[in-house]
């Protein structure tokens, strides 16, 4: 009798987003002082205060290393944040177009990275670090052809210079084909992939390098190593964007075409064409960290869902436009997002994050790093 | 060289040209004048391709240019300075250059390309690494032009370079337009608000008035006309 | 507004929807009677958004929240008070108001991009915090005596008639608003807010009022739902494919339409159910790929959605039959430009209605308005000229209260206007037309120009005789049943001039009324404004047309690069060696003195 019901409602999006806890991290027991019973010798005395002391100073150690371990799986995920985050905000810059589907591209990435591995065996040939970050570049390589394809038979039709003119009611046809295509691929990926959550098996996933002890034979920070690998990797390939963009002849063209269509025009600058490569370069980067976040957290064709906010509020945080900005921006979200565990259950470190959204769209829309803040 | 025949213009809801002709040969000083509405800037839009005619021809050394994209026609020698500048606030001087030696005539000459653009107008050297969008609206103006040399063209298209410059500094720059045709023999098609200027140096001008042409002729005949004084005065 | 047609339409609707109920009371699969409640539903929440969005133009990805809401509003207090949800869904409604408002008021700063994700964001925080409160699974009780008074029926269909109900009252709602003056300033909001503004229409108090009406429907309805379904999950109500589904179902049927809503959610909510029901096994999923493929398609194919499309092709087919009037004929009754035309035919009082004083305003660097003051008498022309990049538009838009100042007031009725926003000044009688014209296309002049007529006349019967008022005096009367799709350059904006009279205000900013036009139309228009001239209106008018203006204009001011160049008749300013130098060039000079 129920079962239309649930089939209705089963195919409405679960999105959860899971607390990222840090991995290994070591949660210290607060042993209680024993109250020294009091002794006339200055020694006896002097023992008393010292384990008086050492009782209260343990709780804070205990604090501390969570908040660095905090700190440093913020710091590891954060870069691989910001690696998606330089993604949206590339065709977000060059283009203005919110993409809804980039957490979807994420997806995919993550399942380019998931077959390749599997299919050319990386794991015999590369091992475990890497085996995933070939696979992970190579997925992308696929992902750019795919946003090729994607931007030459939908989007072109309703961004570039082709709509410069007929200014019709806002951006909404972006939005809304960029709706389309997530719905499409999303469910797509259901159909495509199946349900069962996925994972890029690697025995880095679940081991840790220990940095530490750092106090005598406490506090110890501890690195998961496919986090960190991760972050490596998501730094260099934004590094080399960030190097892309600003000093290359094609990265040159892509600003002009961002910064003034028209004028691109008037220089020669095949603006369609630029807005083709941004939308195509922008997908691959997310794939990549995609491909990244795939060797430590399970996924399924729904993730990107999950995704999706820290993507966006990230690219906010950062300031729309700024490419720079993005990777800061999806860092520090990385940061938040890590650093709230400490205080906040797990549900609501999700809210967490939506609500530096809102408050960064609301008090300062142009972010950290951003111009043009109202601009339509 | 450059030959316009016929056109007619719809933008915005308006009709902004209506049966336009003009002809522009090689090595000459073309001015368009005309108050402001007149559709001058329609025209180099038109001509462009960022915007298309209803009806008439443009024709490039014999060839339709309608017929060729709009990104195309920079790199056949056709360099548009835009009205209000429009340079790329983002990219410094020298990137802004660099983009403007982006058609292919351009990019084999460019060393000596900036030589001359730097000669002319000096202070960009000074500039160069300095983000477009912090110069001065002279500065931005001399950026835009040697923007447009720098793509080696056979015809500069200037759209009211002048307007929101100071007096002073608007006559510098004519200066240096001059001294560009002069020197360099670019072919030159000049579209002013400031009419003295533009005549001044024209070999030919046309006025227009409210999308037609209404007045053309040499220079000579054009910069005592009375009517053209009545054009923008009503007197 | 249109009483005709509104009873053509609830005709429409009683019919459509006892035909609907008769055949569903036939069916005797559960699963497809489920189906048939699903369809009115998903069409309620498509015109709940579409009240909101399809016609103010702000996109809302977000109206999950309110659904959501209304949800838990009658599940809890079902689950907590055992309150029947005949009561619980009219308070889950009031809860819709209340989180509009609360949702509406910080969010409607924001513009474009941010205004779509900030809204995206609600329904998902809203998410988490449900699951955090322990709510992840809500079962509505079932109630085994008594069960019709709380909403539970063992027979489906039951739920169906509700629907039936609940979407002709929602159908009903949206049409009383798409006739009102509510709906028309919503759509002069999305055409062009700041023109709306300015024609008076107070932009943030439509915007607020049209959120919580869109929050009480959308939560009514997902109270209902709460009911239908029996169990609520965070992500069955507040996920984005909720709020997704509204809004598909919307534009594939037509935006800001009444049936638009109905008609995409009748054609996709049974095919993406059928398609789940056969293929779900093999091709789990299927239901959200439907709906992607359809704003896909839409979006590319028919923008507006299907029932506009329809509607549109419909319309050509039928104005190829007709041979309708073509829209580029000049007309033939062009007025011959009276010889008593211009300001030598008028006599100026000297009372002073507008004082102009000291204004100043930058952009970053540059200066564009510098220490300008003059004052304007009542019943003059006063033309305000100079070169392009002078400065004027920006004067306007600080006397009509776009911009502020950085420096002085404007002085009007005793009152500085300074500060305020520009439909507080068009109450106090100055009346504004653009430059660029957007009408609404697809409706008739006189729908144009009554927008401009609400703030003068709280009833809409009045203010249509506003807007004919308007419409006679400047001559269009004749054309106030054409669709403004049709009309000539001139006759745009004599229908511009006519909005801005609509208000009945004291004096009119024009901008560039003469712009684009050719000399027989100038000379229409002219007469246009020396008729007003003539009838005391005191005007201020931006424009280049120098010859028009020469005879037009009682005063002119001259402004270059924001400064103030000179002031007074138009003889005198004409001949003025700085007036000619700063539009001419200092060598003109030189030639001219040959």
């Amino acid at each position: 009798m129920r079962k239309g019901a649930q089939r209705v409602s089963g195919v409405l999006a679960r999105g959860h987003l899971e607390a990222h806890h840090g991995a290994g991290g070591r949660r210290g027991e607060h042993v209680a002082s024993t109250a020294a019973v009091a002794t006339p010798s200055a020694l006896g005395c002097a023992r008393a205060c010292l384990a008086a002391l050492w009782g209260r100073v343990m709780p804070p150690l205990v604090v501390l290393e969570n908040v660095l371990q905090a700190l440093t799986a913020g710091l590891l995920m954060g870069s691989i944040y910001g690696l998606m985050c330089v993604g949206l905000g590339l065709i977000y810059g060059v283009m203005r177009v919110i993409n809804f589907a980039q957490g979807d591209f994420l997806m995919l990435g993550m399942y380019a990275t998931l077959y390749v591995f599997g299919w050319l065996e990386l794991s015999q040939f590369l091992g475990p670090y890497l085996g995933p970050v070939v696979a992970a570049l190579l997925g992308a390589v696929v992902l750019y052809g795919f946003g090729v394809v994607l931007h030459r038979t939908l989007l072109a039709r309703v961004t570039g210079m082709r709509v410069v003119g007929t200014e019709s009611e806002g951006h909404y046809p972006q939005l809304m084909l960029t709706l389309g295509m997530s719905l499409i691929i999303a469910n797509g990926g259901l159909i495509a992939f199946g349900s069962m959550p996925q994972n890029i098996r690697t025995p880095l996933s679940a081991s840790a390098w220990e940095i530490g002890p750092l106090i005598g034979h406490d506090l110890s920070v501890f690195l998961n190593k496919a986090r960190s690998v991760g972050c490596i990797v998501s730094v260099l390939v934004a590094l080399g964007l960030h190097l892309f963009i600003s000093r290359s002849r094609l990265g040159k063209t892509l600003r002009a075409a961002a910064d003034n269509p028209e004028a691109a025009t008037y220089m020669g600058i095949n603006v369609d064409t630029a807005y083709r490569v941004a939308f195509a370069l922008g997908s691959a980067l997310t794939a990549i960290a995609g491909g990244l976040v795939a060797t430590y957290y399970p996924f399924q064709p729904y993730v990107g869902l999950e995704f999706v906010i820290i993507m966006y509020a990230g690219v906010v945080l950062g300031g729309f436009g700024s490419i720079v900005g993005a990777f800061w921006g999806g860092l520090t979200i990385g940061l938040v997002q890590q650093l709230s565990t400490l205080v906040l259950p797990v549900q609501l470190q999700n809210a967490a994050i939506f609500v530096v959204f809102l408050g960064i769209v609301l008090v300062r829309p142009e972010g950290l790093f951003g111009r043009n803040a109202e601009r339509i | 060289m450059l030959s316009i025949e016929s056109l007619t213009v719809a933008y915005g809801g308006l009709t902004a040209l209506v049966d336009v002709s003009v002809d522009v040969g090689e090595g000459q000083f073309i001015a368009i004048v005309g108050p402001n509405g007149a559709g001058k800037t329609t025209l180099f839009k038109a001509i462009s391709g960022i915007v298309r005619p209803l009806s008439g021809s443009v024709t490039f050394d014999g060839k339709d240019l309608l017929a060729v994209p709009p990104a195309e026609r920079a790199h056949l020698g056709i360099a548009h300075v835009p009205e209000g500048r429009q340079v790329f606030k983002s990219l410094t001087v020298l990137e802004n250059l660099e983009m403007g030696a982006h058609a292919i005539r351009g990019r084999a000459e460019w060393k000596r390309n900036l030589a001359q653009i730097v000669e002319l107008f000096p202070v960009l050297a000074e500039r160069r690494d300095q983000l477009a969008g912090t110069l001065s609206g002279g500065e931005q103006q001399m950026l835009s032009i040697g923007r447009g040399l720098a793509s080696s063209p056979r015809v500069l298209m200037l759209d009211e370079p002048s307007m929101g410059l100071a007096p002073t500094i608007a006559d510098q720059i004519f200066e240096r337009i001059e001294k560009i045709h002069r020197e360099s023999k670019i072919t030159i098609l000049l579209v002013e608000q400031r009419v003295a200027e533009a005549l001044e140096s024209c070999d030919r001008g046309y006025v227009l008035e409210s999308g037609r042409v209404v007045l053309e002729g040499v220079h000579d005949t054009l910069i005592r006309d009375e009517r053209v004084k009545r054009a923008y005065l009503g007197m | 507004m249109m009483p005709r047609t509104i009873g053509r339409d609830v005709g429409l609707i009683s019919i459509v929807a006892s035909v609907y109920l008769a055949a569903s009371m036939l069916i005797d699969n559960q699963y497809y009677q489920l189906m048939l409640t699903l369809v009115p539903i998903w069409a309620i929440l498509g015109i709940a958004w579409n009240v909101f969005s399809g016609y103010s133009g702000m996109v809302s990805f977000g109206h999950a929240s309110f659904f959501g809401l209304g949800a838990y509003t009658v599940t809890l207090l079902f689950v907590k008070v055992d309150l029947s949800p005949w009561f619980g869904i009219p308070i889950g409604m009031v809860v819709g108001v209340i989180a509009g408002a609360l949702i509406g008021w910080p969010t409607f700063r924001l513009r474009g991009h941010y205004f779509a994700l900030a809204m995206l964001a609600y329904p998902l925080a809203l998410l988490y915090i449900f699951e955090w409160l322990g709510y992840q699974e809500v079962s509505l009780p079932m109630k085994r005596e008594a069960p019709a008074a709380f909403l539970q029926f063992k027979d489906y269909r039951w739920y169906v008639g509700i629907a039936v109900v609940m979407l002709v009252a929602a159908m009903a709602s949206a049409l009383k608003i798409e006739r009102s003056r509510f709906g028309l300033s919503l759509l002069a909001i999305k055409q062009n807010e700041p023109a709306a503004e300015a024609a008076g229409i107070n932009t943030r108090a439509w915007k607020m009022r049209a959120i919580m009406v869109s929050g009480a429907i959308a939560a009514g309805v997902g109270g209902f739902y709460a009911v239908v379904l029996l169990v609520v999950t965070p992500p069955s109500v507040f996920g984005m494919l909720t709020s997704a589904q509204a809004l598909i179902v919307t534009l594939f049927g037509g935006v800001a339409t009444v049936w638009g809503p109905v008609v995409g959610a009748a054609i996709l909510i049974p095919l993406s159910e059928v398609l789940n029901a056969e293929l779900g096994d093999k091709l789990p999923g299927i239901q959200g790929v439907v709906f992607g493929v359809a704003i896909v398609l839409v979006i590319l194919l028919a923008p507006e959605g299907i029932v506009p499309h329809l509607r549109e092709a419909l319309r050509r087919r039928r104005g190829a039959h007709a041979g309708s009037a073509p829209a580029t004929v000049v007309s033939a009754a062009v007025p011959q430009p009276p010889i008593s035309t211009g300001h030598a035919h008028r006599t100026v009082s000297k009372e002073v209605v507008l004082t102009v004083e000291r204004i100043s305003r930058a952009f970053g660097g540059l200066q564009a308005v510098e220490d300008v003051s003059f004052d304007v008498h009542k019943g003059e022309v006063l033309g305000i000229i100079g070169p392009n990049g002078a400065g004027k538009t920006t004067l306007f838009n600080v006397l009509n209260g776009f911009i502020p100042p950085h420096a002085g007031r404007v002085a009007w009725a005793n009152e500085n206007l300074v500060g305020l926003r520009p439909n507080a000044i068009c109450r106090r009688g100055i009346g504004r037309t653009f430059q660029v014209v957007r009408p609404f296309v697809r409706m008739t002049v006189l729908h144009n120009v009554v927008v401009g007529a609400f703030v003068a006349a709280p009833d809409d019967a009045k203010a249509i005789a506003l807007a004919r008022e308007a419409l006679a005096r400047v001559g269009m009367a004749d054309r106030a049943t054409v669709l403004a799709g049709r009309l000539t350059n001139v006759e745009l904006r004599l229908m511009e001039l006519g909005r801005a009279l609509a208000s009945r205000p004291q004096l009119l900013l024009l901008d560039e009324p003469l712009a684009g036009l050719g000399s027989q139309e100038v000379e229409r228009m002219l007469a246009v404004l020396d008729a007003l001239a003539k009838s005391g209106m005191t005007i201020v008018i931006i424009e280049h047309t120098m010859q028009a203006m020469v005879r037009l204009a009682d005063r002119f001011v001259v402004l270059d690069h924001g400064r103030m160049l000179a002031q007074g008749k138009p003889e005198a300013v004409t001949k003025d060696p700085s007036v000619i130098e700063a539009y001419l060039g200092k060598r003109w000079m030189k030639h001219a003195q040959h």
